[in-house]
């Protein structure tokens, strides 16, 4: 290994979500001397006002900082931000494969959680070194020892001597980079080798194109090489190479094996550049790719539609800008009887889709209207054909079913132990299988249970928060599809199906979803001229009914002193409002009032 | 000869001009107010308005116009004196021409104590009393009498409820026993043609409370009783303080509307407009010229116009209104904008709107424009029509927004 890259550092901030990893890669940043306090802008790797409010990362950020440590030694220090949720958990395996080292921050006052442990196991998966790293401990119910014990009891790792910091003031913060140092290993490639890179992350800029990050693993790249993404296929001259500084992106013409950096080729998508893809040479390529590589699979299918129909083609924009940047993202024309035109998106998890939401009504300006949230289900037909399912419209009737299947998730869930009872009727309630109980400590238990992926995506996350006050969390990773009672829950308004409303939902459960779906829609659908029955169905079996009363009062206002302006202003706010309103068969139904029946909580 | 005969003989004639001054004066804000009142604290302050609406009169007056109806809205008129109403009477005819059957309204607080009248008709304190010949005995009929002298002929009087409670709980000073004595002076002092107000729908209202008022209101003998329902405006106390109240819901005051219009019936009143009701011959000339857009001048702070093609709005602001700013916005009314508030206004009525004048108005043939949104709600039962007619019947009355929000067209 060369002088060059023994100075190499490069590293990952993991943690569970809240504690800490964003403020303590602020304080790295600051302690490099990278930005001065006045320079910096509260959390920096967090680019995306939605990760800065929501305080997660969603897109995977890296930056370089040069480190002078105590002995004068002078160090390159590549700091990898890693998403921080279960949804790109993908993402961040490929991140951590980018690095040699990761810190495992972990809240003094909460420690080990959910996301904790499943951060840490993708990091031994990946082979990294794990520096442990208790952050908080300024609050004054911070346990630094009970965290200590934890972290090498439950995770198997030293940590009696591992930093005990406070990255909101700055304490022991050099203990930290003095760790990263002393403890994580230089990167071994052999710069001689034939170029190999993995591509870690990518973004679309507007005036460069795709903007690719890569960790050199072998070899070199430069600028003016003709390369090849391995899984993709596609060749491309890069443009310019160079290294993430703090305030943005520097030509370095070159970059050497144990480096990260980035280069441009003209890439015109991000869909072209596959994260976890290995990047080699067209004229002297690798033998063979880096393992781990998986195509971005939706988990979570809804269909997306404007609220107001006429912006179809605005949506149309703005999904096609996010996919720029966004290569998990997936979406297709879809038209719903009810809704109107929109489209059929697919994303890795309910984070996603909520993020994906609010960037269309954030950044495009655009109401939505979004239905429930759809798994893939596999369907066996009596005629021999399997199809798969991403929309409960396309569900086959129930003759025509042979078997179906819905897919299951490994789940674990952290909780302090006076919750688990709730938690274990939860997950029973949820049609979970128990599969084992381990204590923690004496006050934590980590629960696992295998639960259909439906049943999760159905607000189960908001039901674990409200049933454990907030403190258990969850983390869960697909598991196999099962065979399942499952059947299309279908609603009338007024004798006419609206489309938009099905979903697919266990036998067993169907009854008491479709008498509160039924309830919701008639406190949710305003009165018309006219009374409207709303039955739920499946098949052509009513199982539910409600009625909505028909109109019998509106205002009737003095039209006082020939001031005609208030009627007409009054009239001008019913046309608006009904302007938006959508067309279910014969009954007009707000947007509002749609997301309303959608949106059902733990305590209906 | 009638107006209306006048008018449904003559067809419509532009050339006639209705009259709202309005006087912005209460002595207290009912719960439920969203008009523009201030509540008087001097007579002074009264004087000064006058004044202005004095000045208004003048640079505002047209000999082109025949005036036919006057009406003095509020706020409440009945605040000013005989006197300054006979000014304002008088500059009303020197500076227009005022027809001989004129008829003009004066809104009326229900309770005109012993303290108004003394301070309506102010003695020796240097107005000028000279066309007031008889200001004894001060009281409440002697108010009238000097309104009726100075050519006051409909009084309309805020009664709203025969229930005392119900009264109260809206902010109304006053009570049923003292509304029906003010009444029966006014009859006294020779009002032959008197409306009544009537609110449903107000706080801890039954439909029982409602029909004993009803059926007071009736045996009054009124020749007129306007009908409608509470609204809860935002910015009024009452808004803010709704959940304190029980407030019938929706349901019961549709209830209360189809009790209330077949009582009115079965008592001998049309129902000429969504919330009036009037003996043979006795609608309001005035209020009927909004329904019918006809044009009508607005004097006063706050006032509304709709004249010579537009809609012009007064200044809200007293100060601005007493140095004499008065019109603030001035909108100019399309083509299309008024066949909306041709069918928006004429729906209110019973006898609707007329579909050769609506082709003779706009040039647009009404049943090709909006012939198949009507049949369907003639199906549902909201309409009637023959072959030039088209009105809402009871039940549309009802849900007229509903409708009027789903037939007209909103793009003028």
């Amino acid at each position: 290994m060369n002088e060059r890259q023994k100075h190499i550092r490069n590293f990952s901030i993991i943690a569970h979500i809240d504690h800490g990893k964003s403020t303590l890669a602020d304080r790295i940043l600051e302690a490099t001397q990278t930005l001065t306090k006045r320079e910096m802008e509260e959390q920096v790797l967090d680019n995306m006002d939605l990760e800065r409010e929501r305080g997660i990362t969603i897109k995977a950020r890296a930056v370089k900082l040069d480190y002078t440590a105590p002995d004068g030694e002078e160090y390159v220090l590549n700091l990898i931000d890693t998403p921080g949720h279960v949804d790109f958990n993908y993402e961040v395996s490929r991140s951590l494969n980018a690095c040699e080292g990761a810190l495992l921050v972990v809240d003094a006052t909460q420690g080990i959680e959910a996301q904790t442990l499943a951060n840490a196991y993708l990091a031994v998966d990946a082979n990294l070194e794990i520096v442990p790293v208790i952050n908080k401990i300024d609050l004054p119910s911070a346990d630094i020892q009970r965290c200590r014990d934890e972290i090498e009891d439950i995770i198997g790792i030293e940590a009696q001597e591992c930093p005990a910091v406070s990255a909101k003031t700055g304490l022991n913060i050099q203990s930290v980079l003095d760790a990263v140092v002393e403890l994580i290993p230089a990167p071994t490639g052999d710069e001689s080798k034939p170029l190999k890179a993995l591509l870690f992350d990518s973004y679309y800029d507007s005036y460069l194109g795709v903007v690719v990050y890569v960790k050199i693993i072998d070899g070199s790249l430069k600028v003016g090489d003709k390369i090849k993404m391995m899984s993709a296929g596609q060749t491309y001259d890069v443009v310019d190479v160079g290294t993430m500084e703090p305030f943005g992106l520097k030509s370095c013409g070159e970059l050497h094996s144990g480096e990260v950096g980035y280069f441009t080729a003209s890439i015109k998508s991000v869909g072209d550049t596959r994260i976890g893809d290995t990047i080699t040479l067209v004229d002297n390529p690798t033998s063979e790719a880096l393992p781990g590589f998986k195509a971005a699979q939706p988990m979570v299918y809804a269909g997306i539609y404007p609220a107001d129909g006429s912006r179809y083609g605005d949506l149309r924009d703005a999904l096609e800008k996010l996919k720029l940047n966004d290569a998990a993202l997936t979406f297709e024309p879809e038209t719903s009887i009810a809704l109107g035109f929109g489209f059929r998106c697919g994303f890795l998890g309910l984070l996603h889709m909520e993020i994906i939401e609010e960037r269309l009504e954030r950044e495009f300006n655009l109401d939505l209207i979004t239905t429930a949230p759809s798994v893939i289900y596999r369907v066996k037909k009596r005629n021999g054909e399997e199809v798969m399912v991403d929309n409960p419209s396309n569900y086959p009737s129930p003759d025509e079913i042979e078997a179906a299947y819905e897919p299951l998730v490994k789940a674990s869930i952290i909780t302090p132990t006076e919750y688990v009872g709730g938690l274990m009727d939860l997950c029973q309630d949820r049609r979970g299988i128990f599969i084992d109980m381990k204590y923690i400590d004496t006050t934590r238990v980590e629960l696992h249970y295998k639960l259909p992926l439906n049943e999760i995506i159905y607000d189960f996350f908001d039901a674990l928060k409200s049933r454990s006050r907030g403190y258990a969390s969850l983390d869960y990773e697909l598991d196999e599809y099962n065979k399942s009672d499952l059947v299309k829950l279908d609603f009338l308004l007024n004798g006419e199906q609206v489309d938009a409303l099905s979903f697919i939902v266990h036998e067993e459960k169907a009854y008491a979803r479709a008498r509160r779906i039924a309830e919701k829609l008639k406190e949710n659908i305003p009165r018309q001229l006219f009374e409207v029955p709303i039955q739920a169905a499946i098949g052509s079996k009513i199982i539910a009914r409600e009625t909505v009363k028909a109109m019998r009062k509106d205002v009737l206002a003095k039209c006082y002193g020939g001031d005609i302006t208030r009627k007409k202003k009054l009239l001008e706010k019913q046309k608006e409002g009904k302007k938006k309103m959508r067309q279910l068969g014969s009954v007009q139904v707000s947007p509002e009032a749609f997301m309303a029946v959608l949106k059902l909580d733990d305590n209906d | 000869m009638t107006m209306i005969d006048f008018i449904k003989n003559n067809d419509k004639s532009p050339s006639f001009l209705g009259i709202y001054i309005h006087i912005p004066f209460c002595r207290t804000k009912c719960l439920y107010c969203d008009f523009c009142s201030f509540v008087s604290r001097s007579d002074g302050e009264r004087e000064e308005y006058v004044s202005a609406l004095l000045k208004e009169i003048e640079a505002r007056g047209t000999k082109e116009y025949l005036v036919d109806t006057i009406y003095f809205g509020g706020g409440t008129p009945s605040l000013l004196s005989s006197k300054q109403i006979g000014r304002i009477l008088s500059a009303l005819r020197e500076n227009f021409v005022v027809c001989e059957d004129v008829e003009i309204t004066l809104e009326c607080n229900p309770m005109i104590s012993k303290r108004d009248v003394e301070e309506a008709v102010p003695y020796g304190d240097g107005l000028d009393l000279r066309d007031v010949e008889d200001v004894a005995p001060y009281g409440v009929e002697g108010y009238f009498a000097q309104l009726r002298r100075i050519g006051v002929n409909r009084l309309s009087i805020g009664i709203q409820s025969a229930i005392d409670s119900e009264l109260k709980l809206i902010g109304r000073r006053h009570t049923f026993e003292e509304a029906k004595r003010t009444f029966f002076a006014a009859r006294e002092s020779g009002f032959e043609n008197i409306s009544v107000d009537l609110m449903f729908g107000i706080p801890s209202q039954t439909m029982e409370s409602l029909e004993i008022s009803l059926r007071q209101f009736i045996s009054l003998g009124a020749e007129h009783i306007s009908i409608y329902s509470l609204q809860l405006e935002e910015g009024t106390p009452l808004y803010r303080l709704q959940d304190r109240y029980i407030i019938p819901d929706d349901d019961v005051v549709a209830s209360m509307y189809e009790n209330v219009v077949s009582l009115m019936k079965e008592a001998g009143y049309s129902h000429y407009e969504i919330s009036n009701f009037a003996k043979e011959d006795r609608e309001s000339r005035h209020n009927s010229k909004y329904w019918r857009l006809d044009e009508y001048l607005g004097l006063g702070v706050a006032a509304h116009s709709d004249f010579g093609g537009k809609r012009l709005e007064n200044t809200k602001d007293m100060a601005k209104y007493l140095s004499g700013e008065c019109v603030e916005n001035e909108l100019v009314i399309g083509e299309s904008e008024r066949e909306f508030e041709f069918l928006m206004l004429g729906l209110r009525t019973s006898e609707g709107i007329s579909k050769s004048e609506f082709l003779h108005r706009f040039g647009i043939d009404f049943d090709v424009k909006y012939g198949e949104k009507v049949k369907k709600l003639e199906k549902m039962g909201y309409f009637w029509q023959n072959d030039d007619r088209i009105a809402l019947n009871e039940r549309g009355f009802e849900v007229s927004n509903m409708i009027l929000a789903q037939i007209l067209d909103f793009d003028y």
